[in-house]
Order: C-alpha cells, then structure tokens, then sequence
C-alpha cells in the first residue's frame, strides 16, 4: 500500500442488468502517469467517475491516498484533482473568479489563491483574457481553465478524461510537460486518452480497457514483451488487444501500399 | 427550377422535423399546452364578446378605428413573436452551418426558413386579423365579395407581420453576440411572458371598471388620433374592409391590393437581406463558441505566441510553496453564494425570475391605488407576504439546477454539507429578500403602519422567506433539473407543486401558531360560541375533536395563550427550516446530480 496513490478493489459498476465496468483492479504509484487506454464505450469515463465519487460503484473500492472515496470523500477530494472530457463551466464567471472559486472551494488561503492563479494565468496564456466572461470562451481556452482550477490547490492524485481534445498542439506539449512535472514531484497522474502515442511517449504505465474488462497494463515496453511481437506500437498493442486486428491489419496493409 | 426543387426538398424536411418534434413531445408537455391553450381561448372568447358588443353599438367611423386598433395590437404581437420565430428559426438554427455546406440554393434556405417565420405567426393572423374581420362581416350580414377582402387584407397583414419580424430580427441578430443567442432567446421569451401576464389581467381590470369603461365613446373623442392611423397598413386594412362593408367594393378592393403588394414587397426585400447578412457575413451563425468578443484579441494572442520565446515555461512553481487548506470554510459557502449572485446579475434571463411576480405585484399595487380602499391595504400586505413566501421558496428551487452541466464542479471538491447549502440559501434569499423587504416595507410606510408594526412585519418576512426556502432548497437538490433547450427550467413540474403544497401547510401551521399570539377578534368570539364536545370514535369526531382541541386555547388567559402562541411559531419555524436544511444537507453530502433533460427525453448523467 506504500505510495499507492489510487486503487481500486474489485471494482464494479452495472446499469441494470449490463456491467459497464467490471471487476477492475488497480494502483497507481505517486510519481507515475498512468495512461487509461480503451475503445469507445469501453468504461473509461465511468471508470474516471467512480474514482473521483462523481458515480458511486455497484461493488468494490476505491481508495485516493489511502481515503476511502465513499466513506471519506472530502478527504479524499481534497487531495484529489478533475479534468472532465467537456470543459463546462460556470458561463458567467471570468477566468480569475472561477480560479478563485475554486480554490476557496478546496480552502486555498486568498492570498495564496490569488497569486497561484495568477501564475496559472500566465502559465495557460490566458492572462489577457482573465476578466473575461467563460461564455466566450472556447473549448481549447475552457480547457486550459479547467487544467489551472486542477492545479490550484497542489492536488495529490490528478484524474484526466481525454485532456487533449480541443487542446492546440502547444498547449497539448505544454499539459504534457504539466503533468510529467506533476509526476516528478511526486502527484499520481490518471490520464484516458484515444491518442495512443501521447500514452507511449508519457506513460509509465498504460491499463487496457476493453468491455469494462481491464485486459492488459503494464509500461509499454512490458505490453510489447507479453504480447510477443517485439517491434510493434503501442497503437498496434492496442488495436489487437481490443479486438480491432482486422483494423490493425487493414491499416499496415495501407501502409505497405 | 433548381430553386424551386430545393426550397420543395427543404420545405418538405423542414414540415418532418416539425411533426418529428412534435410527435417526440412528452404527453405532460402536450397536456400543458392544451391547458394553457384551453385558458388562453376562454380569455380570448370573453375578449371578443367584449369586443363584438361594442361593435355593434358603434358609429362606422369610430367601428373603423376600433379595427385599426385591433389591426395594429395585431401587428405588434406579430412582430414581437416573430422576432423571436425569427431568432429561432435562423440564428438558433442547428441546421443552418450544414445547409451553407450543401449544394441547395441559399434564396431557397432562407425562403423555407421565412416560411416557417410564418408559420409561427399564423395563430396571432387568425386572431388579429382574419377573425376580426369576419365577425365585421357577420355583425352587418355582408356578401360574399366582403370575405374575398378579408381574406386579401388577412394573408396581407400576416405576411407584412412575418416581414417586420424579420427586418427587425436582422438587427437583433447583429447586435447579439452568438455564445449570448440563447440569453436573447430566454430575455425576449421572459418579455412574452409577461406581456401574456398582462393581457390575462385585461379581464379582471374590465371587470373591475365596467361602469367607466365604454370604448365607443372613448373612440368617438379620438377622431385625429384614428386619422393618423389611416396612414399605416393596419389603417388601409381598416378601411377595406369599411369600404367592402359599405358597398364601395373596388375602393375595399384596391385598399387590400395595396397591403397585400407592400407585404409581399417587404417579405421579398426580408428574404433577400438575410440572405445577403448571413452571405457576407454581416450576421453571424451562433453555432461555436466565441463569436465577435473573441476576434478582438485573435491578433494580441498571435503575436504573443508568434514572439514567445519556444523555450515551455518552468512548472516548479505549482509545487513550490506548500498550500496548506486552512481558510474556514465559510469562505467555501460565500465562494457558492457569490458564485450564484454572479450569474443571477450577469444572465439577464435571471432578472426575469424577479420581474414576473415584480409585474404582477405591480397589478395590485396598481388596482389599490385606482380603488384606494381602506380593506385594500390589509390584503395588499396580505398579498405581498405570500409572495414572499411563494417568491422565495421558488428562487431557492431554482438553486441547485442552476449547477447545470457544471454540476461536477461542487461534486468533485472537497466541500459539501452545510457550507454548500448555506451558501446556496444565502444566493436564493438575499436578492428575494430585499425586493420583498423594500415593498413590504414601503407598502407599510405608505399604509401608514406603526414602526413597530412595520419592524414585526419586516422580521416576519425575514423568517418566512428562509423558511420557504429551506423547503424550496429541500425540492431543489431532490429534483434539479438541466435542459440545454430551456436553461431556465430547472425543476420538474411536480416537484414545483409539491414545493407549493409544502409552502402553503408550513404557512398554515404558522398561520395558526402566530393566531394564538395574535387572535382575531372574530375568531375568539366565534371559539366562545363553540358547545363542549367530546370524542365519539370514528374518523369525522376525531377531527372535530381535534379542531375543538385546537381552538381551546384562544379562551386560555393571555400569558399561557401567549406563551403557547410563541412555542409553537418558534418550534414550527424552527421544525420547517432546521429539518429541511438538514435534508438537504445530507442529500448534499451523499452527492446530487443535476437531471440531464431534454424536450423529448429525460435521462440521469451517468
């Protein structure tokens, strides 16, 4: 249990008779960015809910920095940090006054609050633009907004559901950079994501999820000894484990092409 | 050719997506609508005898500005709709980015869209323009050529209604930024509303002044004024249908062509603006986030990219001072209250929350003052403390729903409980609070109230309103609501009763704990004329024995009646306000979800 920063018992969740997420054990070390890799609908995001207590489990545990998310949630959420998939947020509050809503949320003292956001600000590029309303905002820009409220309050554990959609290039280098900070100073990073070689070039480790079933993890070095094709991607891991070979096999026939 | 087979291969998608939407309505919608259309005909109905009475006692020039009027308080709603089927139509449009895409004739986009602008106004044509002309007609048994005139100024003035609507719309989408489309929607709906609040008061004011009120006579003095009328559309449509009536057949007859050409002009120059706005640019599709606040600093954030030095920014400082959670937590709550105050002064949609039961107070206010009465003044206190009531506990059920799609946002940080509620009641009472205590208090100043009375009025209006809403608040976290279509509708419909029902048993039981403290006179009189009565068994003796029971104490001597009087007001205050809050407490702490409805649908987010 040693600087297990997240984990996860038997983890279980079901609508009606159909299991979306199932049996699903996990750890996450502090120091370590984890890529959470599946197909569509394979249970990701439900998954990312039941850690952070947004969506209670049908079975199991889940544990953030040792807290129990059910029975001690503001413990726990406390020391945690969101980024959901959709950016939505408080349309009619400015960039600034949503940072400092958030951090008087998570109980930042106000100086401290005020100067962390404004480092975040500059940080995200968004300084010029800080008074400004949410509503005029875009996704990118939301986006960003999202990622400084999760960095506000130095969070422990930091859970992200697809954080580099909407994201330019840059800004996807600059959350990359944020996040392996994030690891270096000891936080554990939850990270989904589609692009595979975002999860190759920054993971530690990656967890397959297909079904609801976590059918691989390891780092992706490990994935390709156990699979036992030695040279192969990760994207090529990820399409045969998933079901996807066909695909996979349409694709390098393209490529030969 | 083409255009015609585009505008027939839209107008036929067009009329799909409308039954489509229609057949996709939940039947509680479809029961509103015909309860509402039901109350709507019935006051309409009572209008129209009103008005076809006077008709009929009316010298033909004064029955020809009568029409005008009607003619124009026709075309006014027309516009006034419009503009809003218009807003919909285009500027909301989901359709409009894929239909710029296709390969279909632009002239024929915006002629299905005009259409169905039209369309949208055709029940205020039927009722403005059609019917009070035929029922002219039927009032003085005219021939058949008279209805060919209604039907020429008809089709005329709905289609010069549609085509105002739309020129007008074109500038209200040029002044409206896209990311606040949805605002203009809800603020220009807000409008409707209460100009539909207003109208339904016509009646009752009629009602109220029947004896001075004669339109007749009030049009005979105004001669010049119905003069000028003749000067505008709705004033040739007036005198068509005169002439028509009066035999001048080809006069009528060339007075309605006049309308029916400027329309169709109007329409014509409507369509082609659109589509010239919407083409070069003038006027902007709502879809995306942004707009034209955003284009303002495009360049600014260039070139501060385009200058930055490639080198990322260091991150050590996210981690450089340990943050240490130590500010108390009722700065977590006044972060949740001036969250909510924010958006209740930045949406403009919120004012109108406000303004509704504002408009209908003013009703009151006003019908006091026209029959200043002295029991008027005790029924307008009476009036303004429930609204209080009713007023506050419904701000408070709009709290939660407010979380809309960002309810994630409280959910996943590390404060729930009291600090959120708290903060939540703090939003919903304070604006409620002091709108109420102003007119509560200045009704009570210029009443002529003690300070004393004003001062036990102004704290009783305090306690009501957090009682109200600690109930309101209750309903609010049980069953909050989100619907992209409709933002404002926050709550399902029944949870709003229940909250009512709620409401009005909390107001009963202090009602009758504040009567031990302050017994009507009337009351007590009538308790000493009540027989001693004992329980018999069965349902019906229990409750009289229980009202007997009940009505005892106002014959106790005053210190224990009072003593009781003050127990009870406090401990059923304190009962409905400390039990709902700790409800809604801990329904907060075990997580609320915002429901996630649509106008067809009604899923939980997952």
């Amino acid at each position: 249990m040693e600087n297990v920063l997240i984990k996860t018992n038997h983890l279980m969740k079901k609508y009606g008779s159909v299991s979306v997420v199932n049996d699903l054990n996990l750890e996450v070390k502090g120091g370590e960015i984890f890529g959470f890799l599946g197909p569509n609908g394979a249970g990701k995001t439900t998954t990312i809910k039941m850690l952070t207590g947004l969506l209670n489990p049908t079975e199991g545990e889940v544990f953030i920095c040792g807290y129990d998310i059910r029975k001690r949630p503001i413990e726990a959420k406390a020391v945690m940090a969101y980024v959901p998939d959709q950016p939505k947020l408080y349309n009619k509050l400015s960039a600034k006054e949503f940072l400092i809503l958030i951090s008087s949320l998570y109980r930042v003292p106000k100086d401290i609050a005020q100067e962390k956001a404004e480092q975040l600000l500059d940080m995200f590029e968004l300084q010029d633009r800080s008074d400004e309303l949410l509503e005029s905002y875009s996704h990118g820009m939301r986006q960003k907004v999202v990622l400084a409220a999760a960095l506000i309050h130095q969070p422990k554990v930091i859970l992200l559901d697809e954080p580099t959609v909407g994201l330019d290039p840059a800004s996807a280098r600059l959350l990359k950079d944020i996040l392996q900070e994030l690891a270096k100073q000891g936080a554990a990073v939850f990270v989904s994501t589609h692009i595979l070689e975002i999860a190759e070039r920054m993971c530690h480790r990656v967890g397959i999820l297909n079904a609801g079933v976590l059918i691989a993890q390891g780092s992706p070095e490990e994935l390709r000894r156990k699979i036992g094709h030695g040279e192969e991607s990760l994207e090529d891991i990820f399409l045969e484990l998933t079901g996807g070979k066909e695909s996979a096999e349409l694709i390098k026939s393209l490529e030969e092409e | 050719m083409s255009f015609l087979q585009d505008f027939n291969l839209l107008l036929r998608n067009q009329v799909r997506v409308s039954l489509n939407s229609l057949r996709q309505r939940r039947k509680r919608s479809l029961v509103g609508i015909l309860v509402i259309s039901l109350i709507f005909l019935s006051l309409l109905a009572s209008l129209g005898s009103i008005a076809y009475g006077t008709l009929e006692a009316m010298p033909p020039q004064a029955a020809q500005g009568f029409l005008s009027l009607l003619f124009m308080v026709g075309m006014a709603s027309q516009i006034f709709f419009g503009i809003t089927a218009a807003f919909a139509a285009l500027y909301m449009s989901d359709d409009l980015e894929l239909l710029f895409m296709s390969p279909v004739s632009l002239k024929a986009v915006f002629a299905v869209k005009s259409l169905s602008v039209l369309g949208s106004n055709l029940l205020i044509a039927i009722l403005f323009a059609f019917l009070p002309g035929i029922f002219y007609g039927l009032l003085f048994q005219a021939g058949a050529f008279y209805y060919f005139l209604v039907f020429l100024v008809g089709c005329g003035l709905w289609l010069l209604g549609a085509a105002l609507a739309e020129l007008i719309n074109i500038l209200v989408m040029r002044i409206v930024p896209p990311h606040r489309s949805k605002e203009a929607m809800g603020f220009i709906g807000a409008i409707a509303g209460i100009i539909i609040v207003l109208v339904v008061q016509i009646p009752n004011l009629l009602l109220n002044s029947q004896e001075d009120m004669n339109i007749g006579s009030w049009l005979t003095g105004k001669e010049e004024m119905l003069e000028i009328m003749n000067f505008f559309p709705w004033g040739w449509a007036s005198l068509a249908l005169v002439k028509g009536i009066s035999g001048s057949f080809l006069a009528g007859l060339g007075w309605s062509i006049l309308i029916v050409l400027l329309s169709v002009l109007l329409f014509l120059m409507a369509m082609i603006l659109l589509e010239r706005g919407f083409r070069q640019g003038f006027i902007s599709l709502s879809q995306g986030e942004g707009g034209r606040g955003r284009k303002k600093h495009t360049s600014q954030i260039k070139n501060k990219n385009s200058t930055a030095d490639n080198t990322l920014p260091k991150y050590s400082f996210i981690y450089a001072d340990k943050v240490i959670p130590q500010a108390p937590s009722w700065v977590g709550t006044w972060a949740v209250a001036k969250k909510d105050l924010l958006s209740l002064k930045r949406d403009t949609r919120e004012w109108f929350g406000y303004l509704m039961p504002l408009t209908i107070m003013a009703f009151f206010v006003g019908q006091y003052l026209f029959t200043s009465s002295k029991s008027g003044f005790s029924s307008l206190i009476a009036v303004l403390i429930m609204y209080t009531i009713m007023f506050s506990g419904n701000m408070a059920l709009q709290s939660f729903g407010r979380e809309g799609e960002s309810d994630w946002i409280l959910s996943s940080v590390p404060l729930a409980g009291w600090p959120v509620v708290w903060g939540k009641l703090i939003a919903a009472v304070l604006p409620t609070l002091i709108l109420m205590e102003a007119l509560l208090v200045g009704t009570s100043i210029a009443v002529g109230f003690s300070a004393s009375l004003i001062l036990l009025l102004a704290l009783a209006a305090v306690l009501l309103s957090l009682g109200s809403s600690s109930i309101g608040l209750y309903y609010s976290i049980h069953n909050a609501r989100y619907n992209p279509d409709k933002p404002q509708m926050r709550i399902s419909p029944g949870a709003s009763f229940i909250m009512y029902l709620t409401n009005m048993l909390f107001l009963l039981l202090l009602g009758l704990s504040l009567s031990y403290l302050f017994p009507p006179v009337e009351l007590i009189s009538m308790v000493e004329s009540i027989p001693v009565l004992k329980f018999e068994g069965g349902f019906l003796s229990a409750i009289l024995y229980v009202l007997y029971l009940i009505s005892r104490p106002f014959l106790w001597p005053d210190v224990f009646r009072i003593m009781l009087g003050i127990i009870l007001t406090g401990g059923v205050w304190s009962l409905i306000f400390f039990g709902f809050m700790a409800a809604t407490v801990r329904q907060s702490l075990k997580g609320f979800k915002v429901e996630y409805v649509s106008n067809r649908k009604i899923k939980r987010k997952l």
